[in-house]
């Protein structure tokens, strides 16, 4: 089983590779906060994939803060960066 | 091994373009990207006390402040430009 | 290879071909209401079969449970968050995108 976690851990950080190209390109700001957000959404599925993979259920904990954190960012960004009023940026 | 090596690369990758970026918002965005991929190589290096500390601090809180510090330099640079 | 270990693999194959699915709609979806749509598939779907296949691994009912309460987590994060992007979005004046006329 353990062999199992680490190619689909593999696979998932080449997916977190594939989506750093959207965060480069990504037209809107929204875009690249998306691209982030998935970031985070994988680094929990990693996280949990290494914990069972011999990492230690401590892992679990980095996990828990990784979905905690998406919320806190997207949040910060949708009310003060994302305004209403600033056009110049997208 | 792999799974080393391809953090390595996307850290490298991700470290060069936060540095290297003109516009603010993107490197804040690169910026919090290199704090999940430093978070994932603590967690890798057998120290989750210290990727713990980095996803909460490095990523979630500067991040934010960050963001923050973005959004009022453009709204100053506009109250000035016009 | 035990049942246990033959359907947990398969439902972690499963969440990561949703995770597939979110990268490829993410990278090819032409705007920013559509990569939401892939990007609640990823967050909802892939980490909701990764969670299930690594819960029947778990070494007690303590350490499963947390691993749900993390997806819980996630869920809400996720659900909380499409809402808001999706509401400013449409409020600054982004229209959706539409496909293209074929004239028959």
């Amino acid at each position: 089983m353990t062999d199992l976690y680490l190619i689909l851990a593999v696979f998932l950080l080449i997916n977190l590779l594939a989506a750093l190209w959207r965060i480069a390109r990504g037209p809107t700001p929204a875009d690249r906060l998306l691209a982030a957000l998935l970031f985070g959404t994988m680094g929990v599925a990693v996280l949990l994939l290494l914990a069972y993979a011999g990492g230690g259920q401590t892992l679990v904990d980095v996990a828990l803060v990784f979905a905690l954190l998406a919320v806190i960012t997207g949040a910060a960004f949708v009310r003060r960066v994302w305004g209403r009023e600033s056009n110049g940026h997208s | 091994m792999i799974f080393d090596l391809l953090l390595v690369a996307a850290l490298l990758w991700s470290a060069v373009r936060v540095l290297t970026t003109p516009d603010l918002f993107r490197a804040v965005v690169l910026f919090i990207v290199f704090g999940l991929l430093m978070a994932l190589a603590w967690a890798r290096l057998d120290a989750p006390d210290i990727a713990l500390a980095e996803a909460a601090i490095g990523a979630g809180l500067t991040g934010a402040l960050l963001l923050d510090a973005v959004a009022h330099l453009h709204k100053k640079r506009q109250e000035q430009s016009p | 290879m035990d049942i246990l270990d033959l359907s947990s693999a398969v439902l972690l194959i499963i969440g990561a071909a949703f995770f597939l699915a979110g990268t490829v709609g993410l990278l090819r979806f032409p705007d920013v209401y559509t990569r939401l749509h892939a990007l609640a598939k990823a967050d909802n779907l892939g980490l909701g079969f990764t969670v299930l296949g690594l819960v029947l691994q778990a070494p007690g009912v303590a350490a499963g449970l947390k691993l749900i309460l993390v997806w819980l987590l996630a869920l809400a994060a996720s659900a909380t968050l499409s809402f808001l992007i999706a509401r400013r979005a449409f409020a600054k004046g982004i229209s959706p995108w539409k496909p293209e006329e074929h004239e028959l």
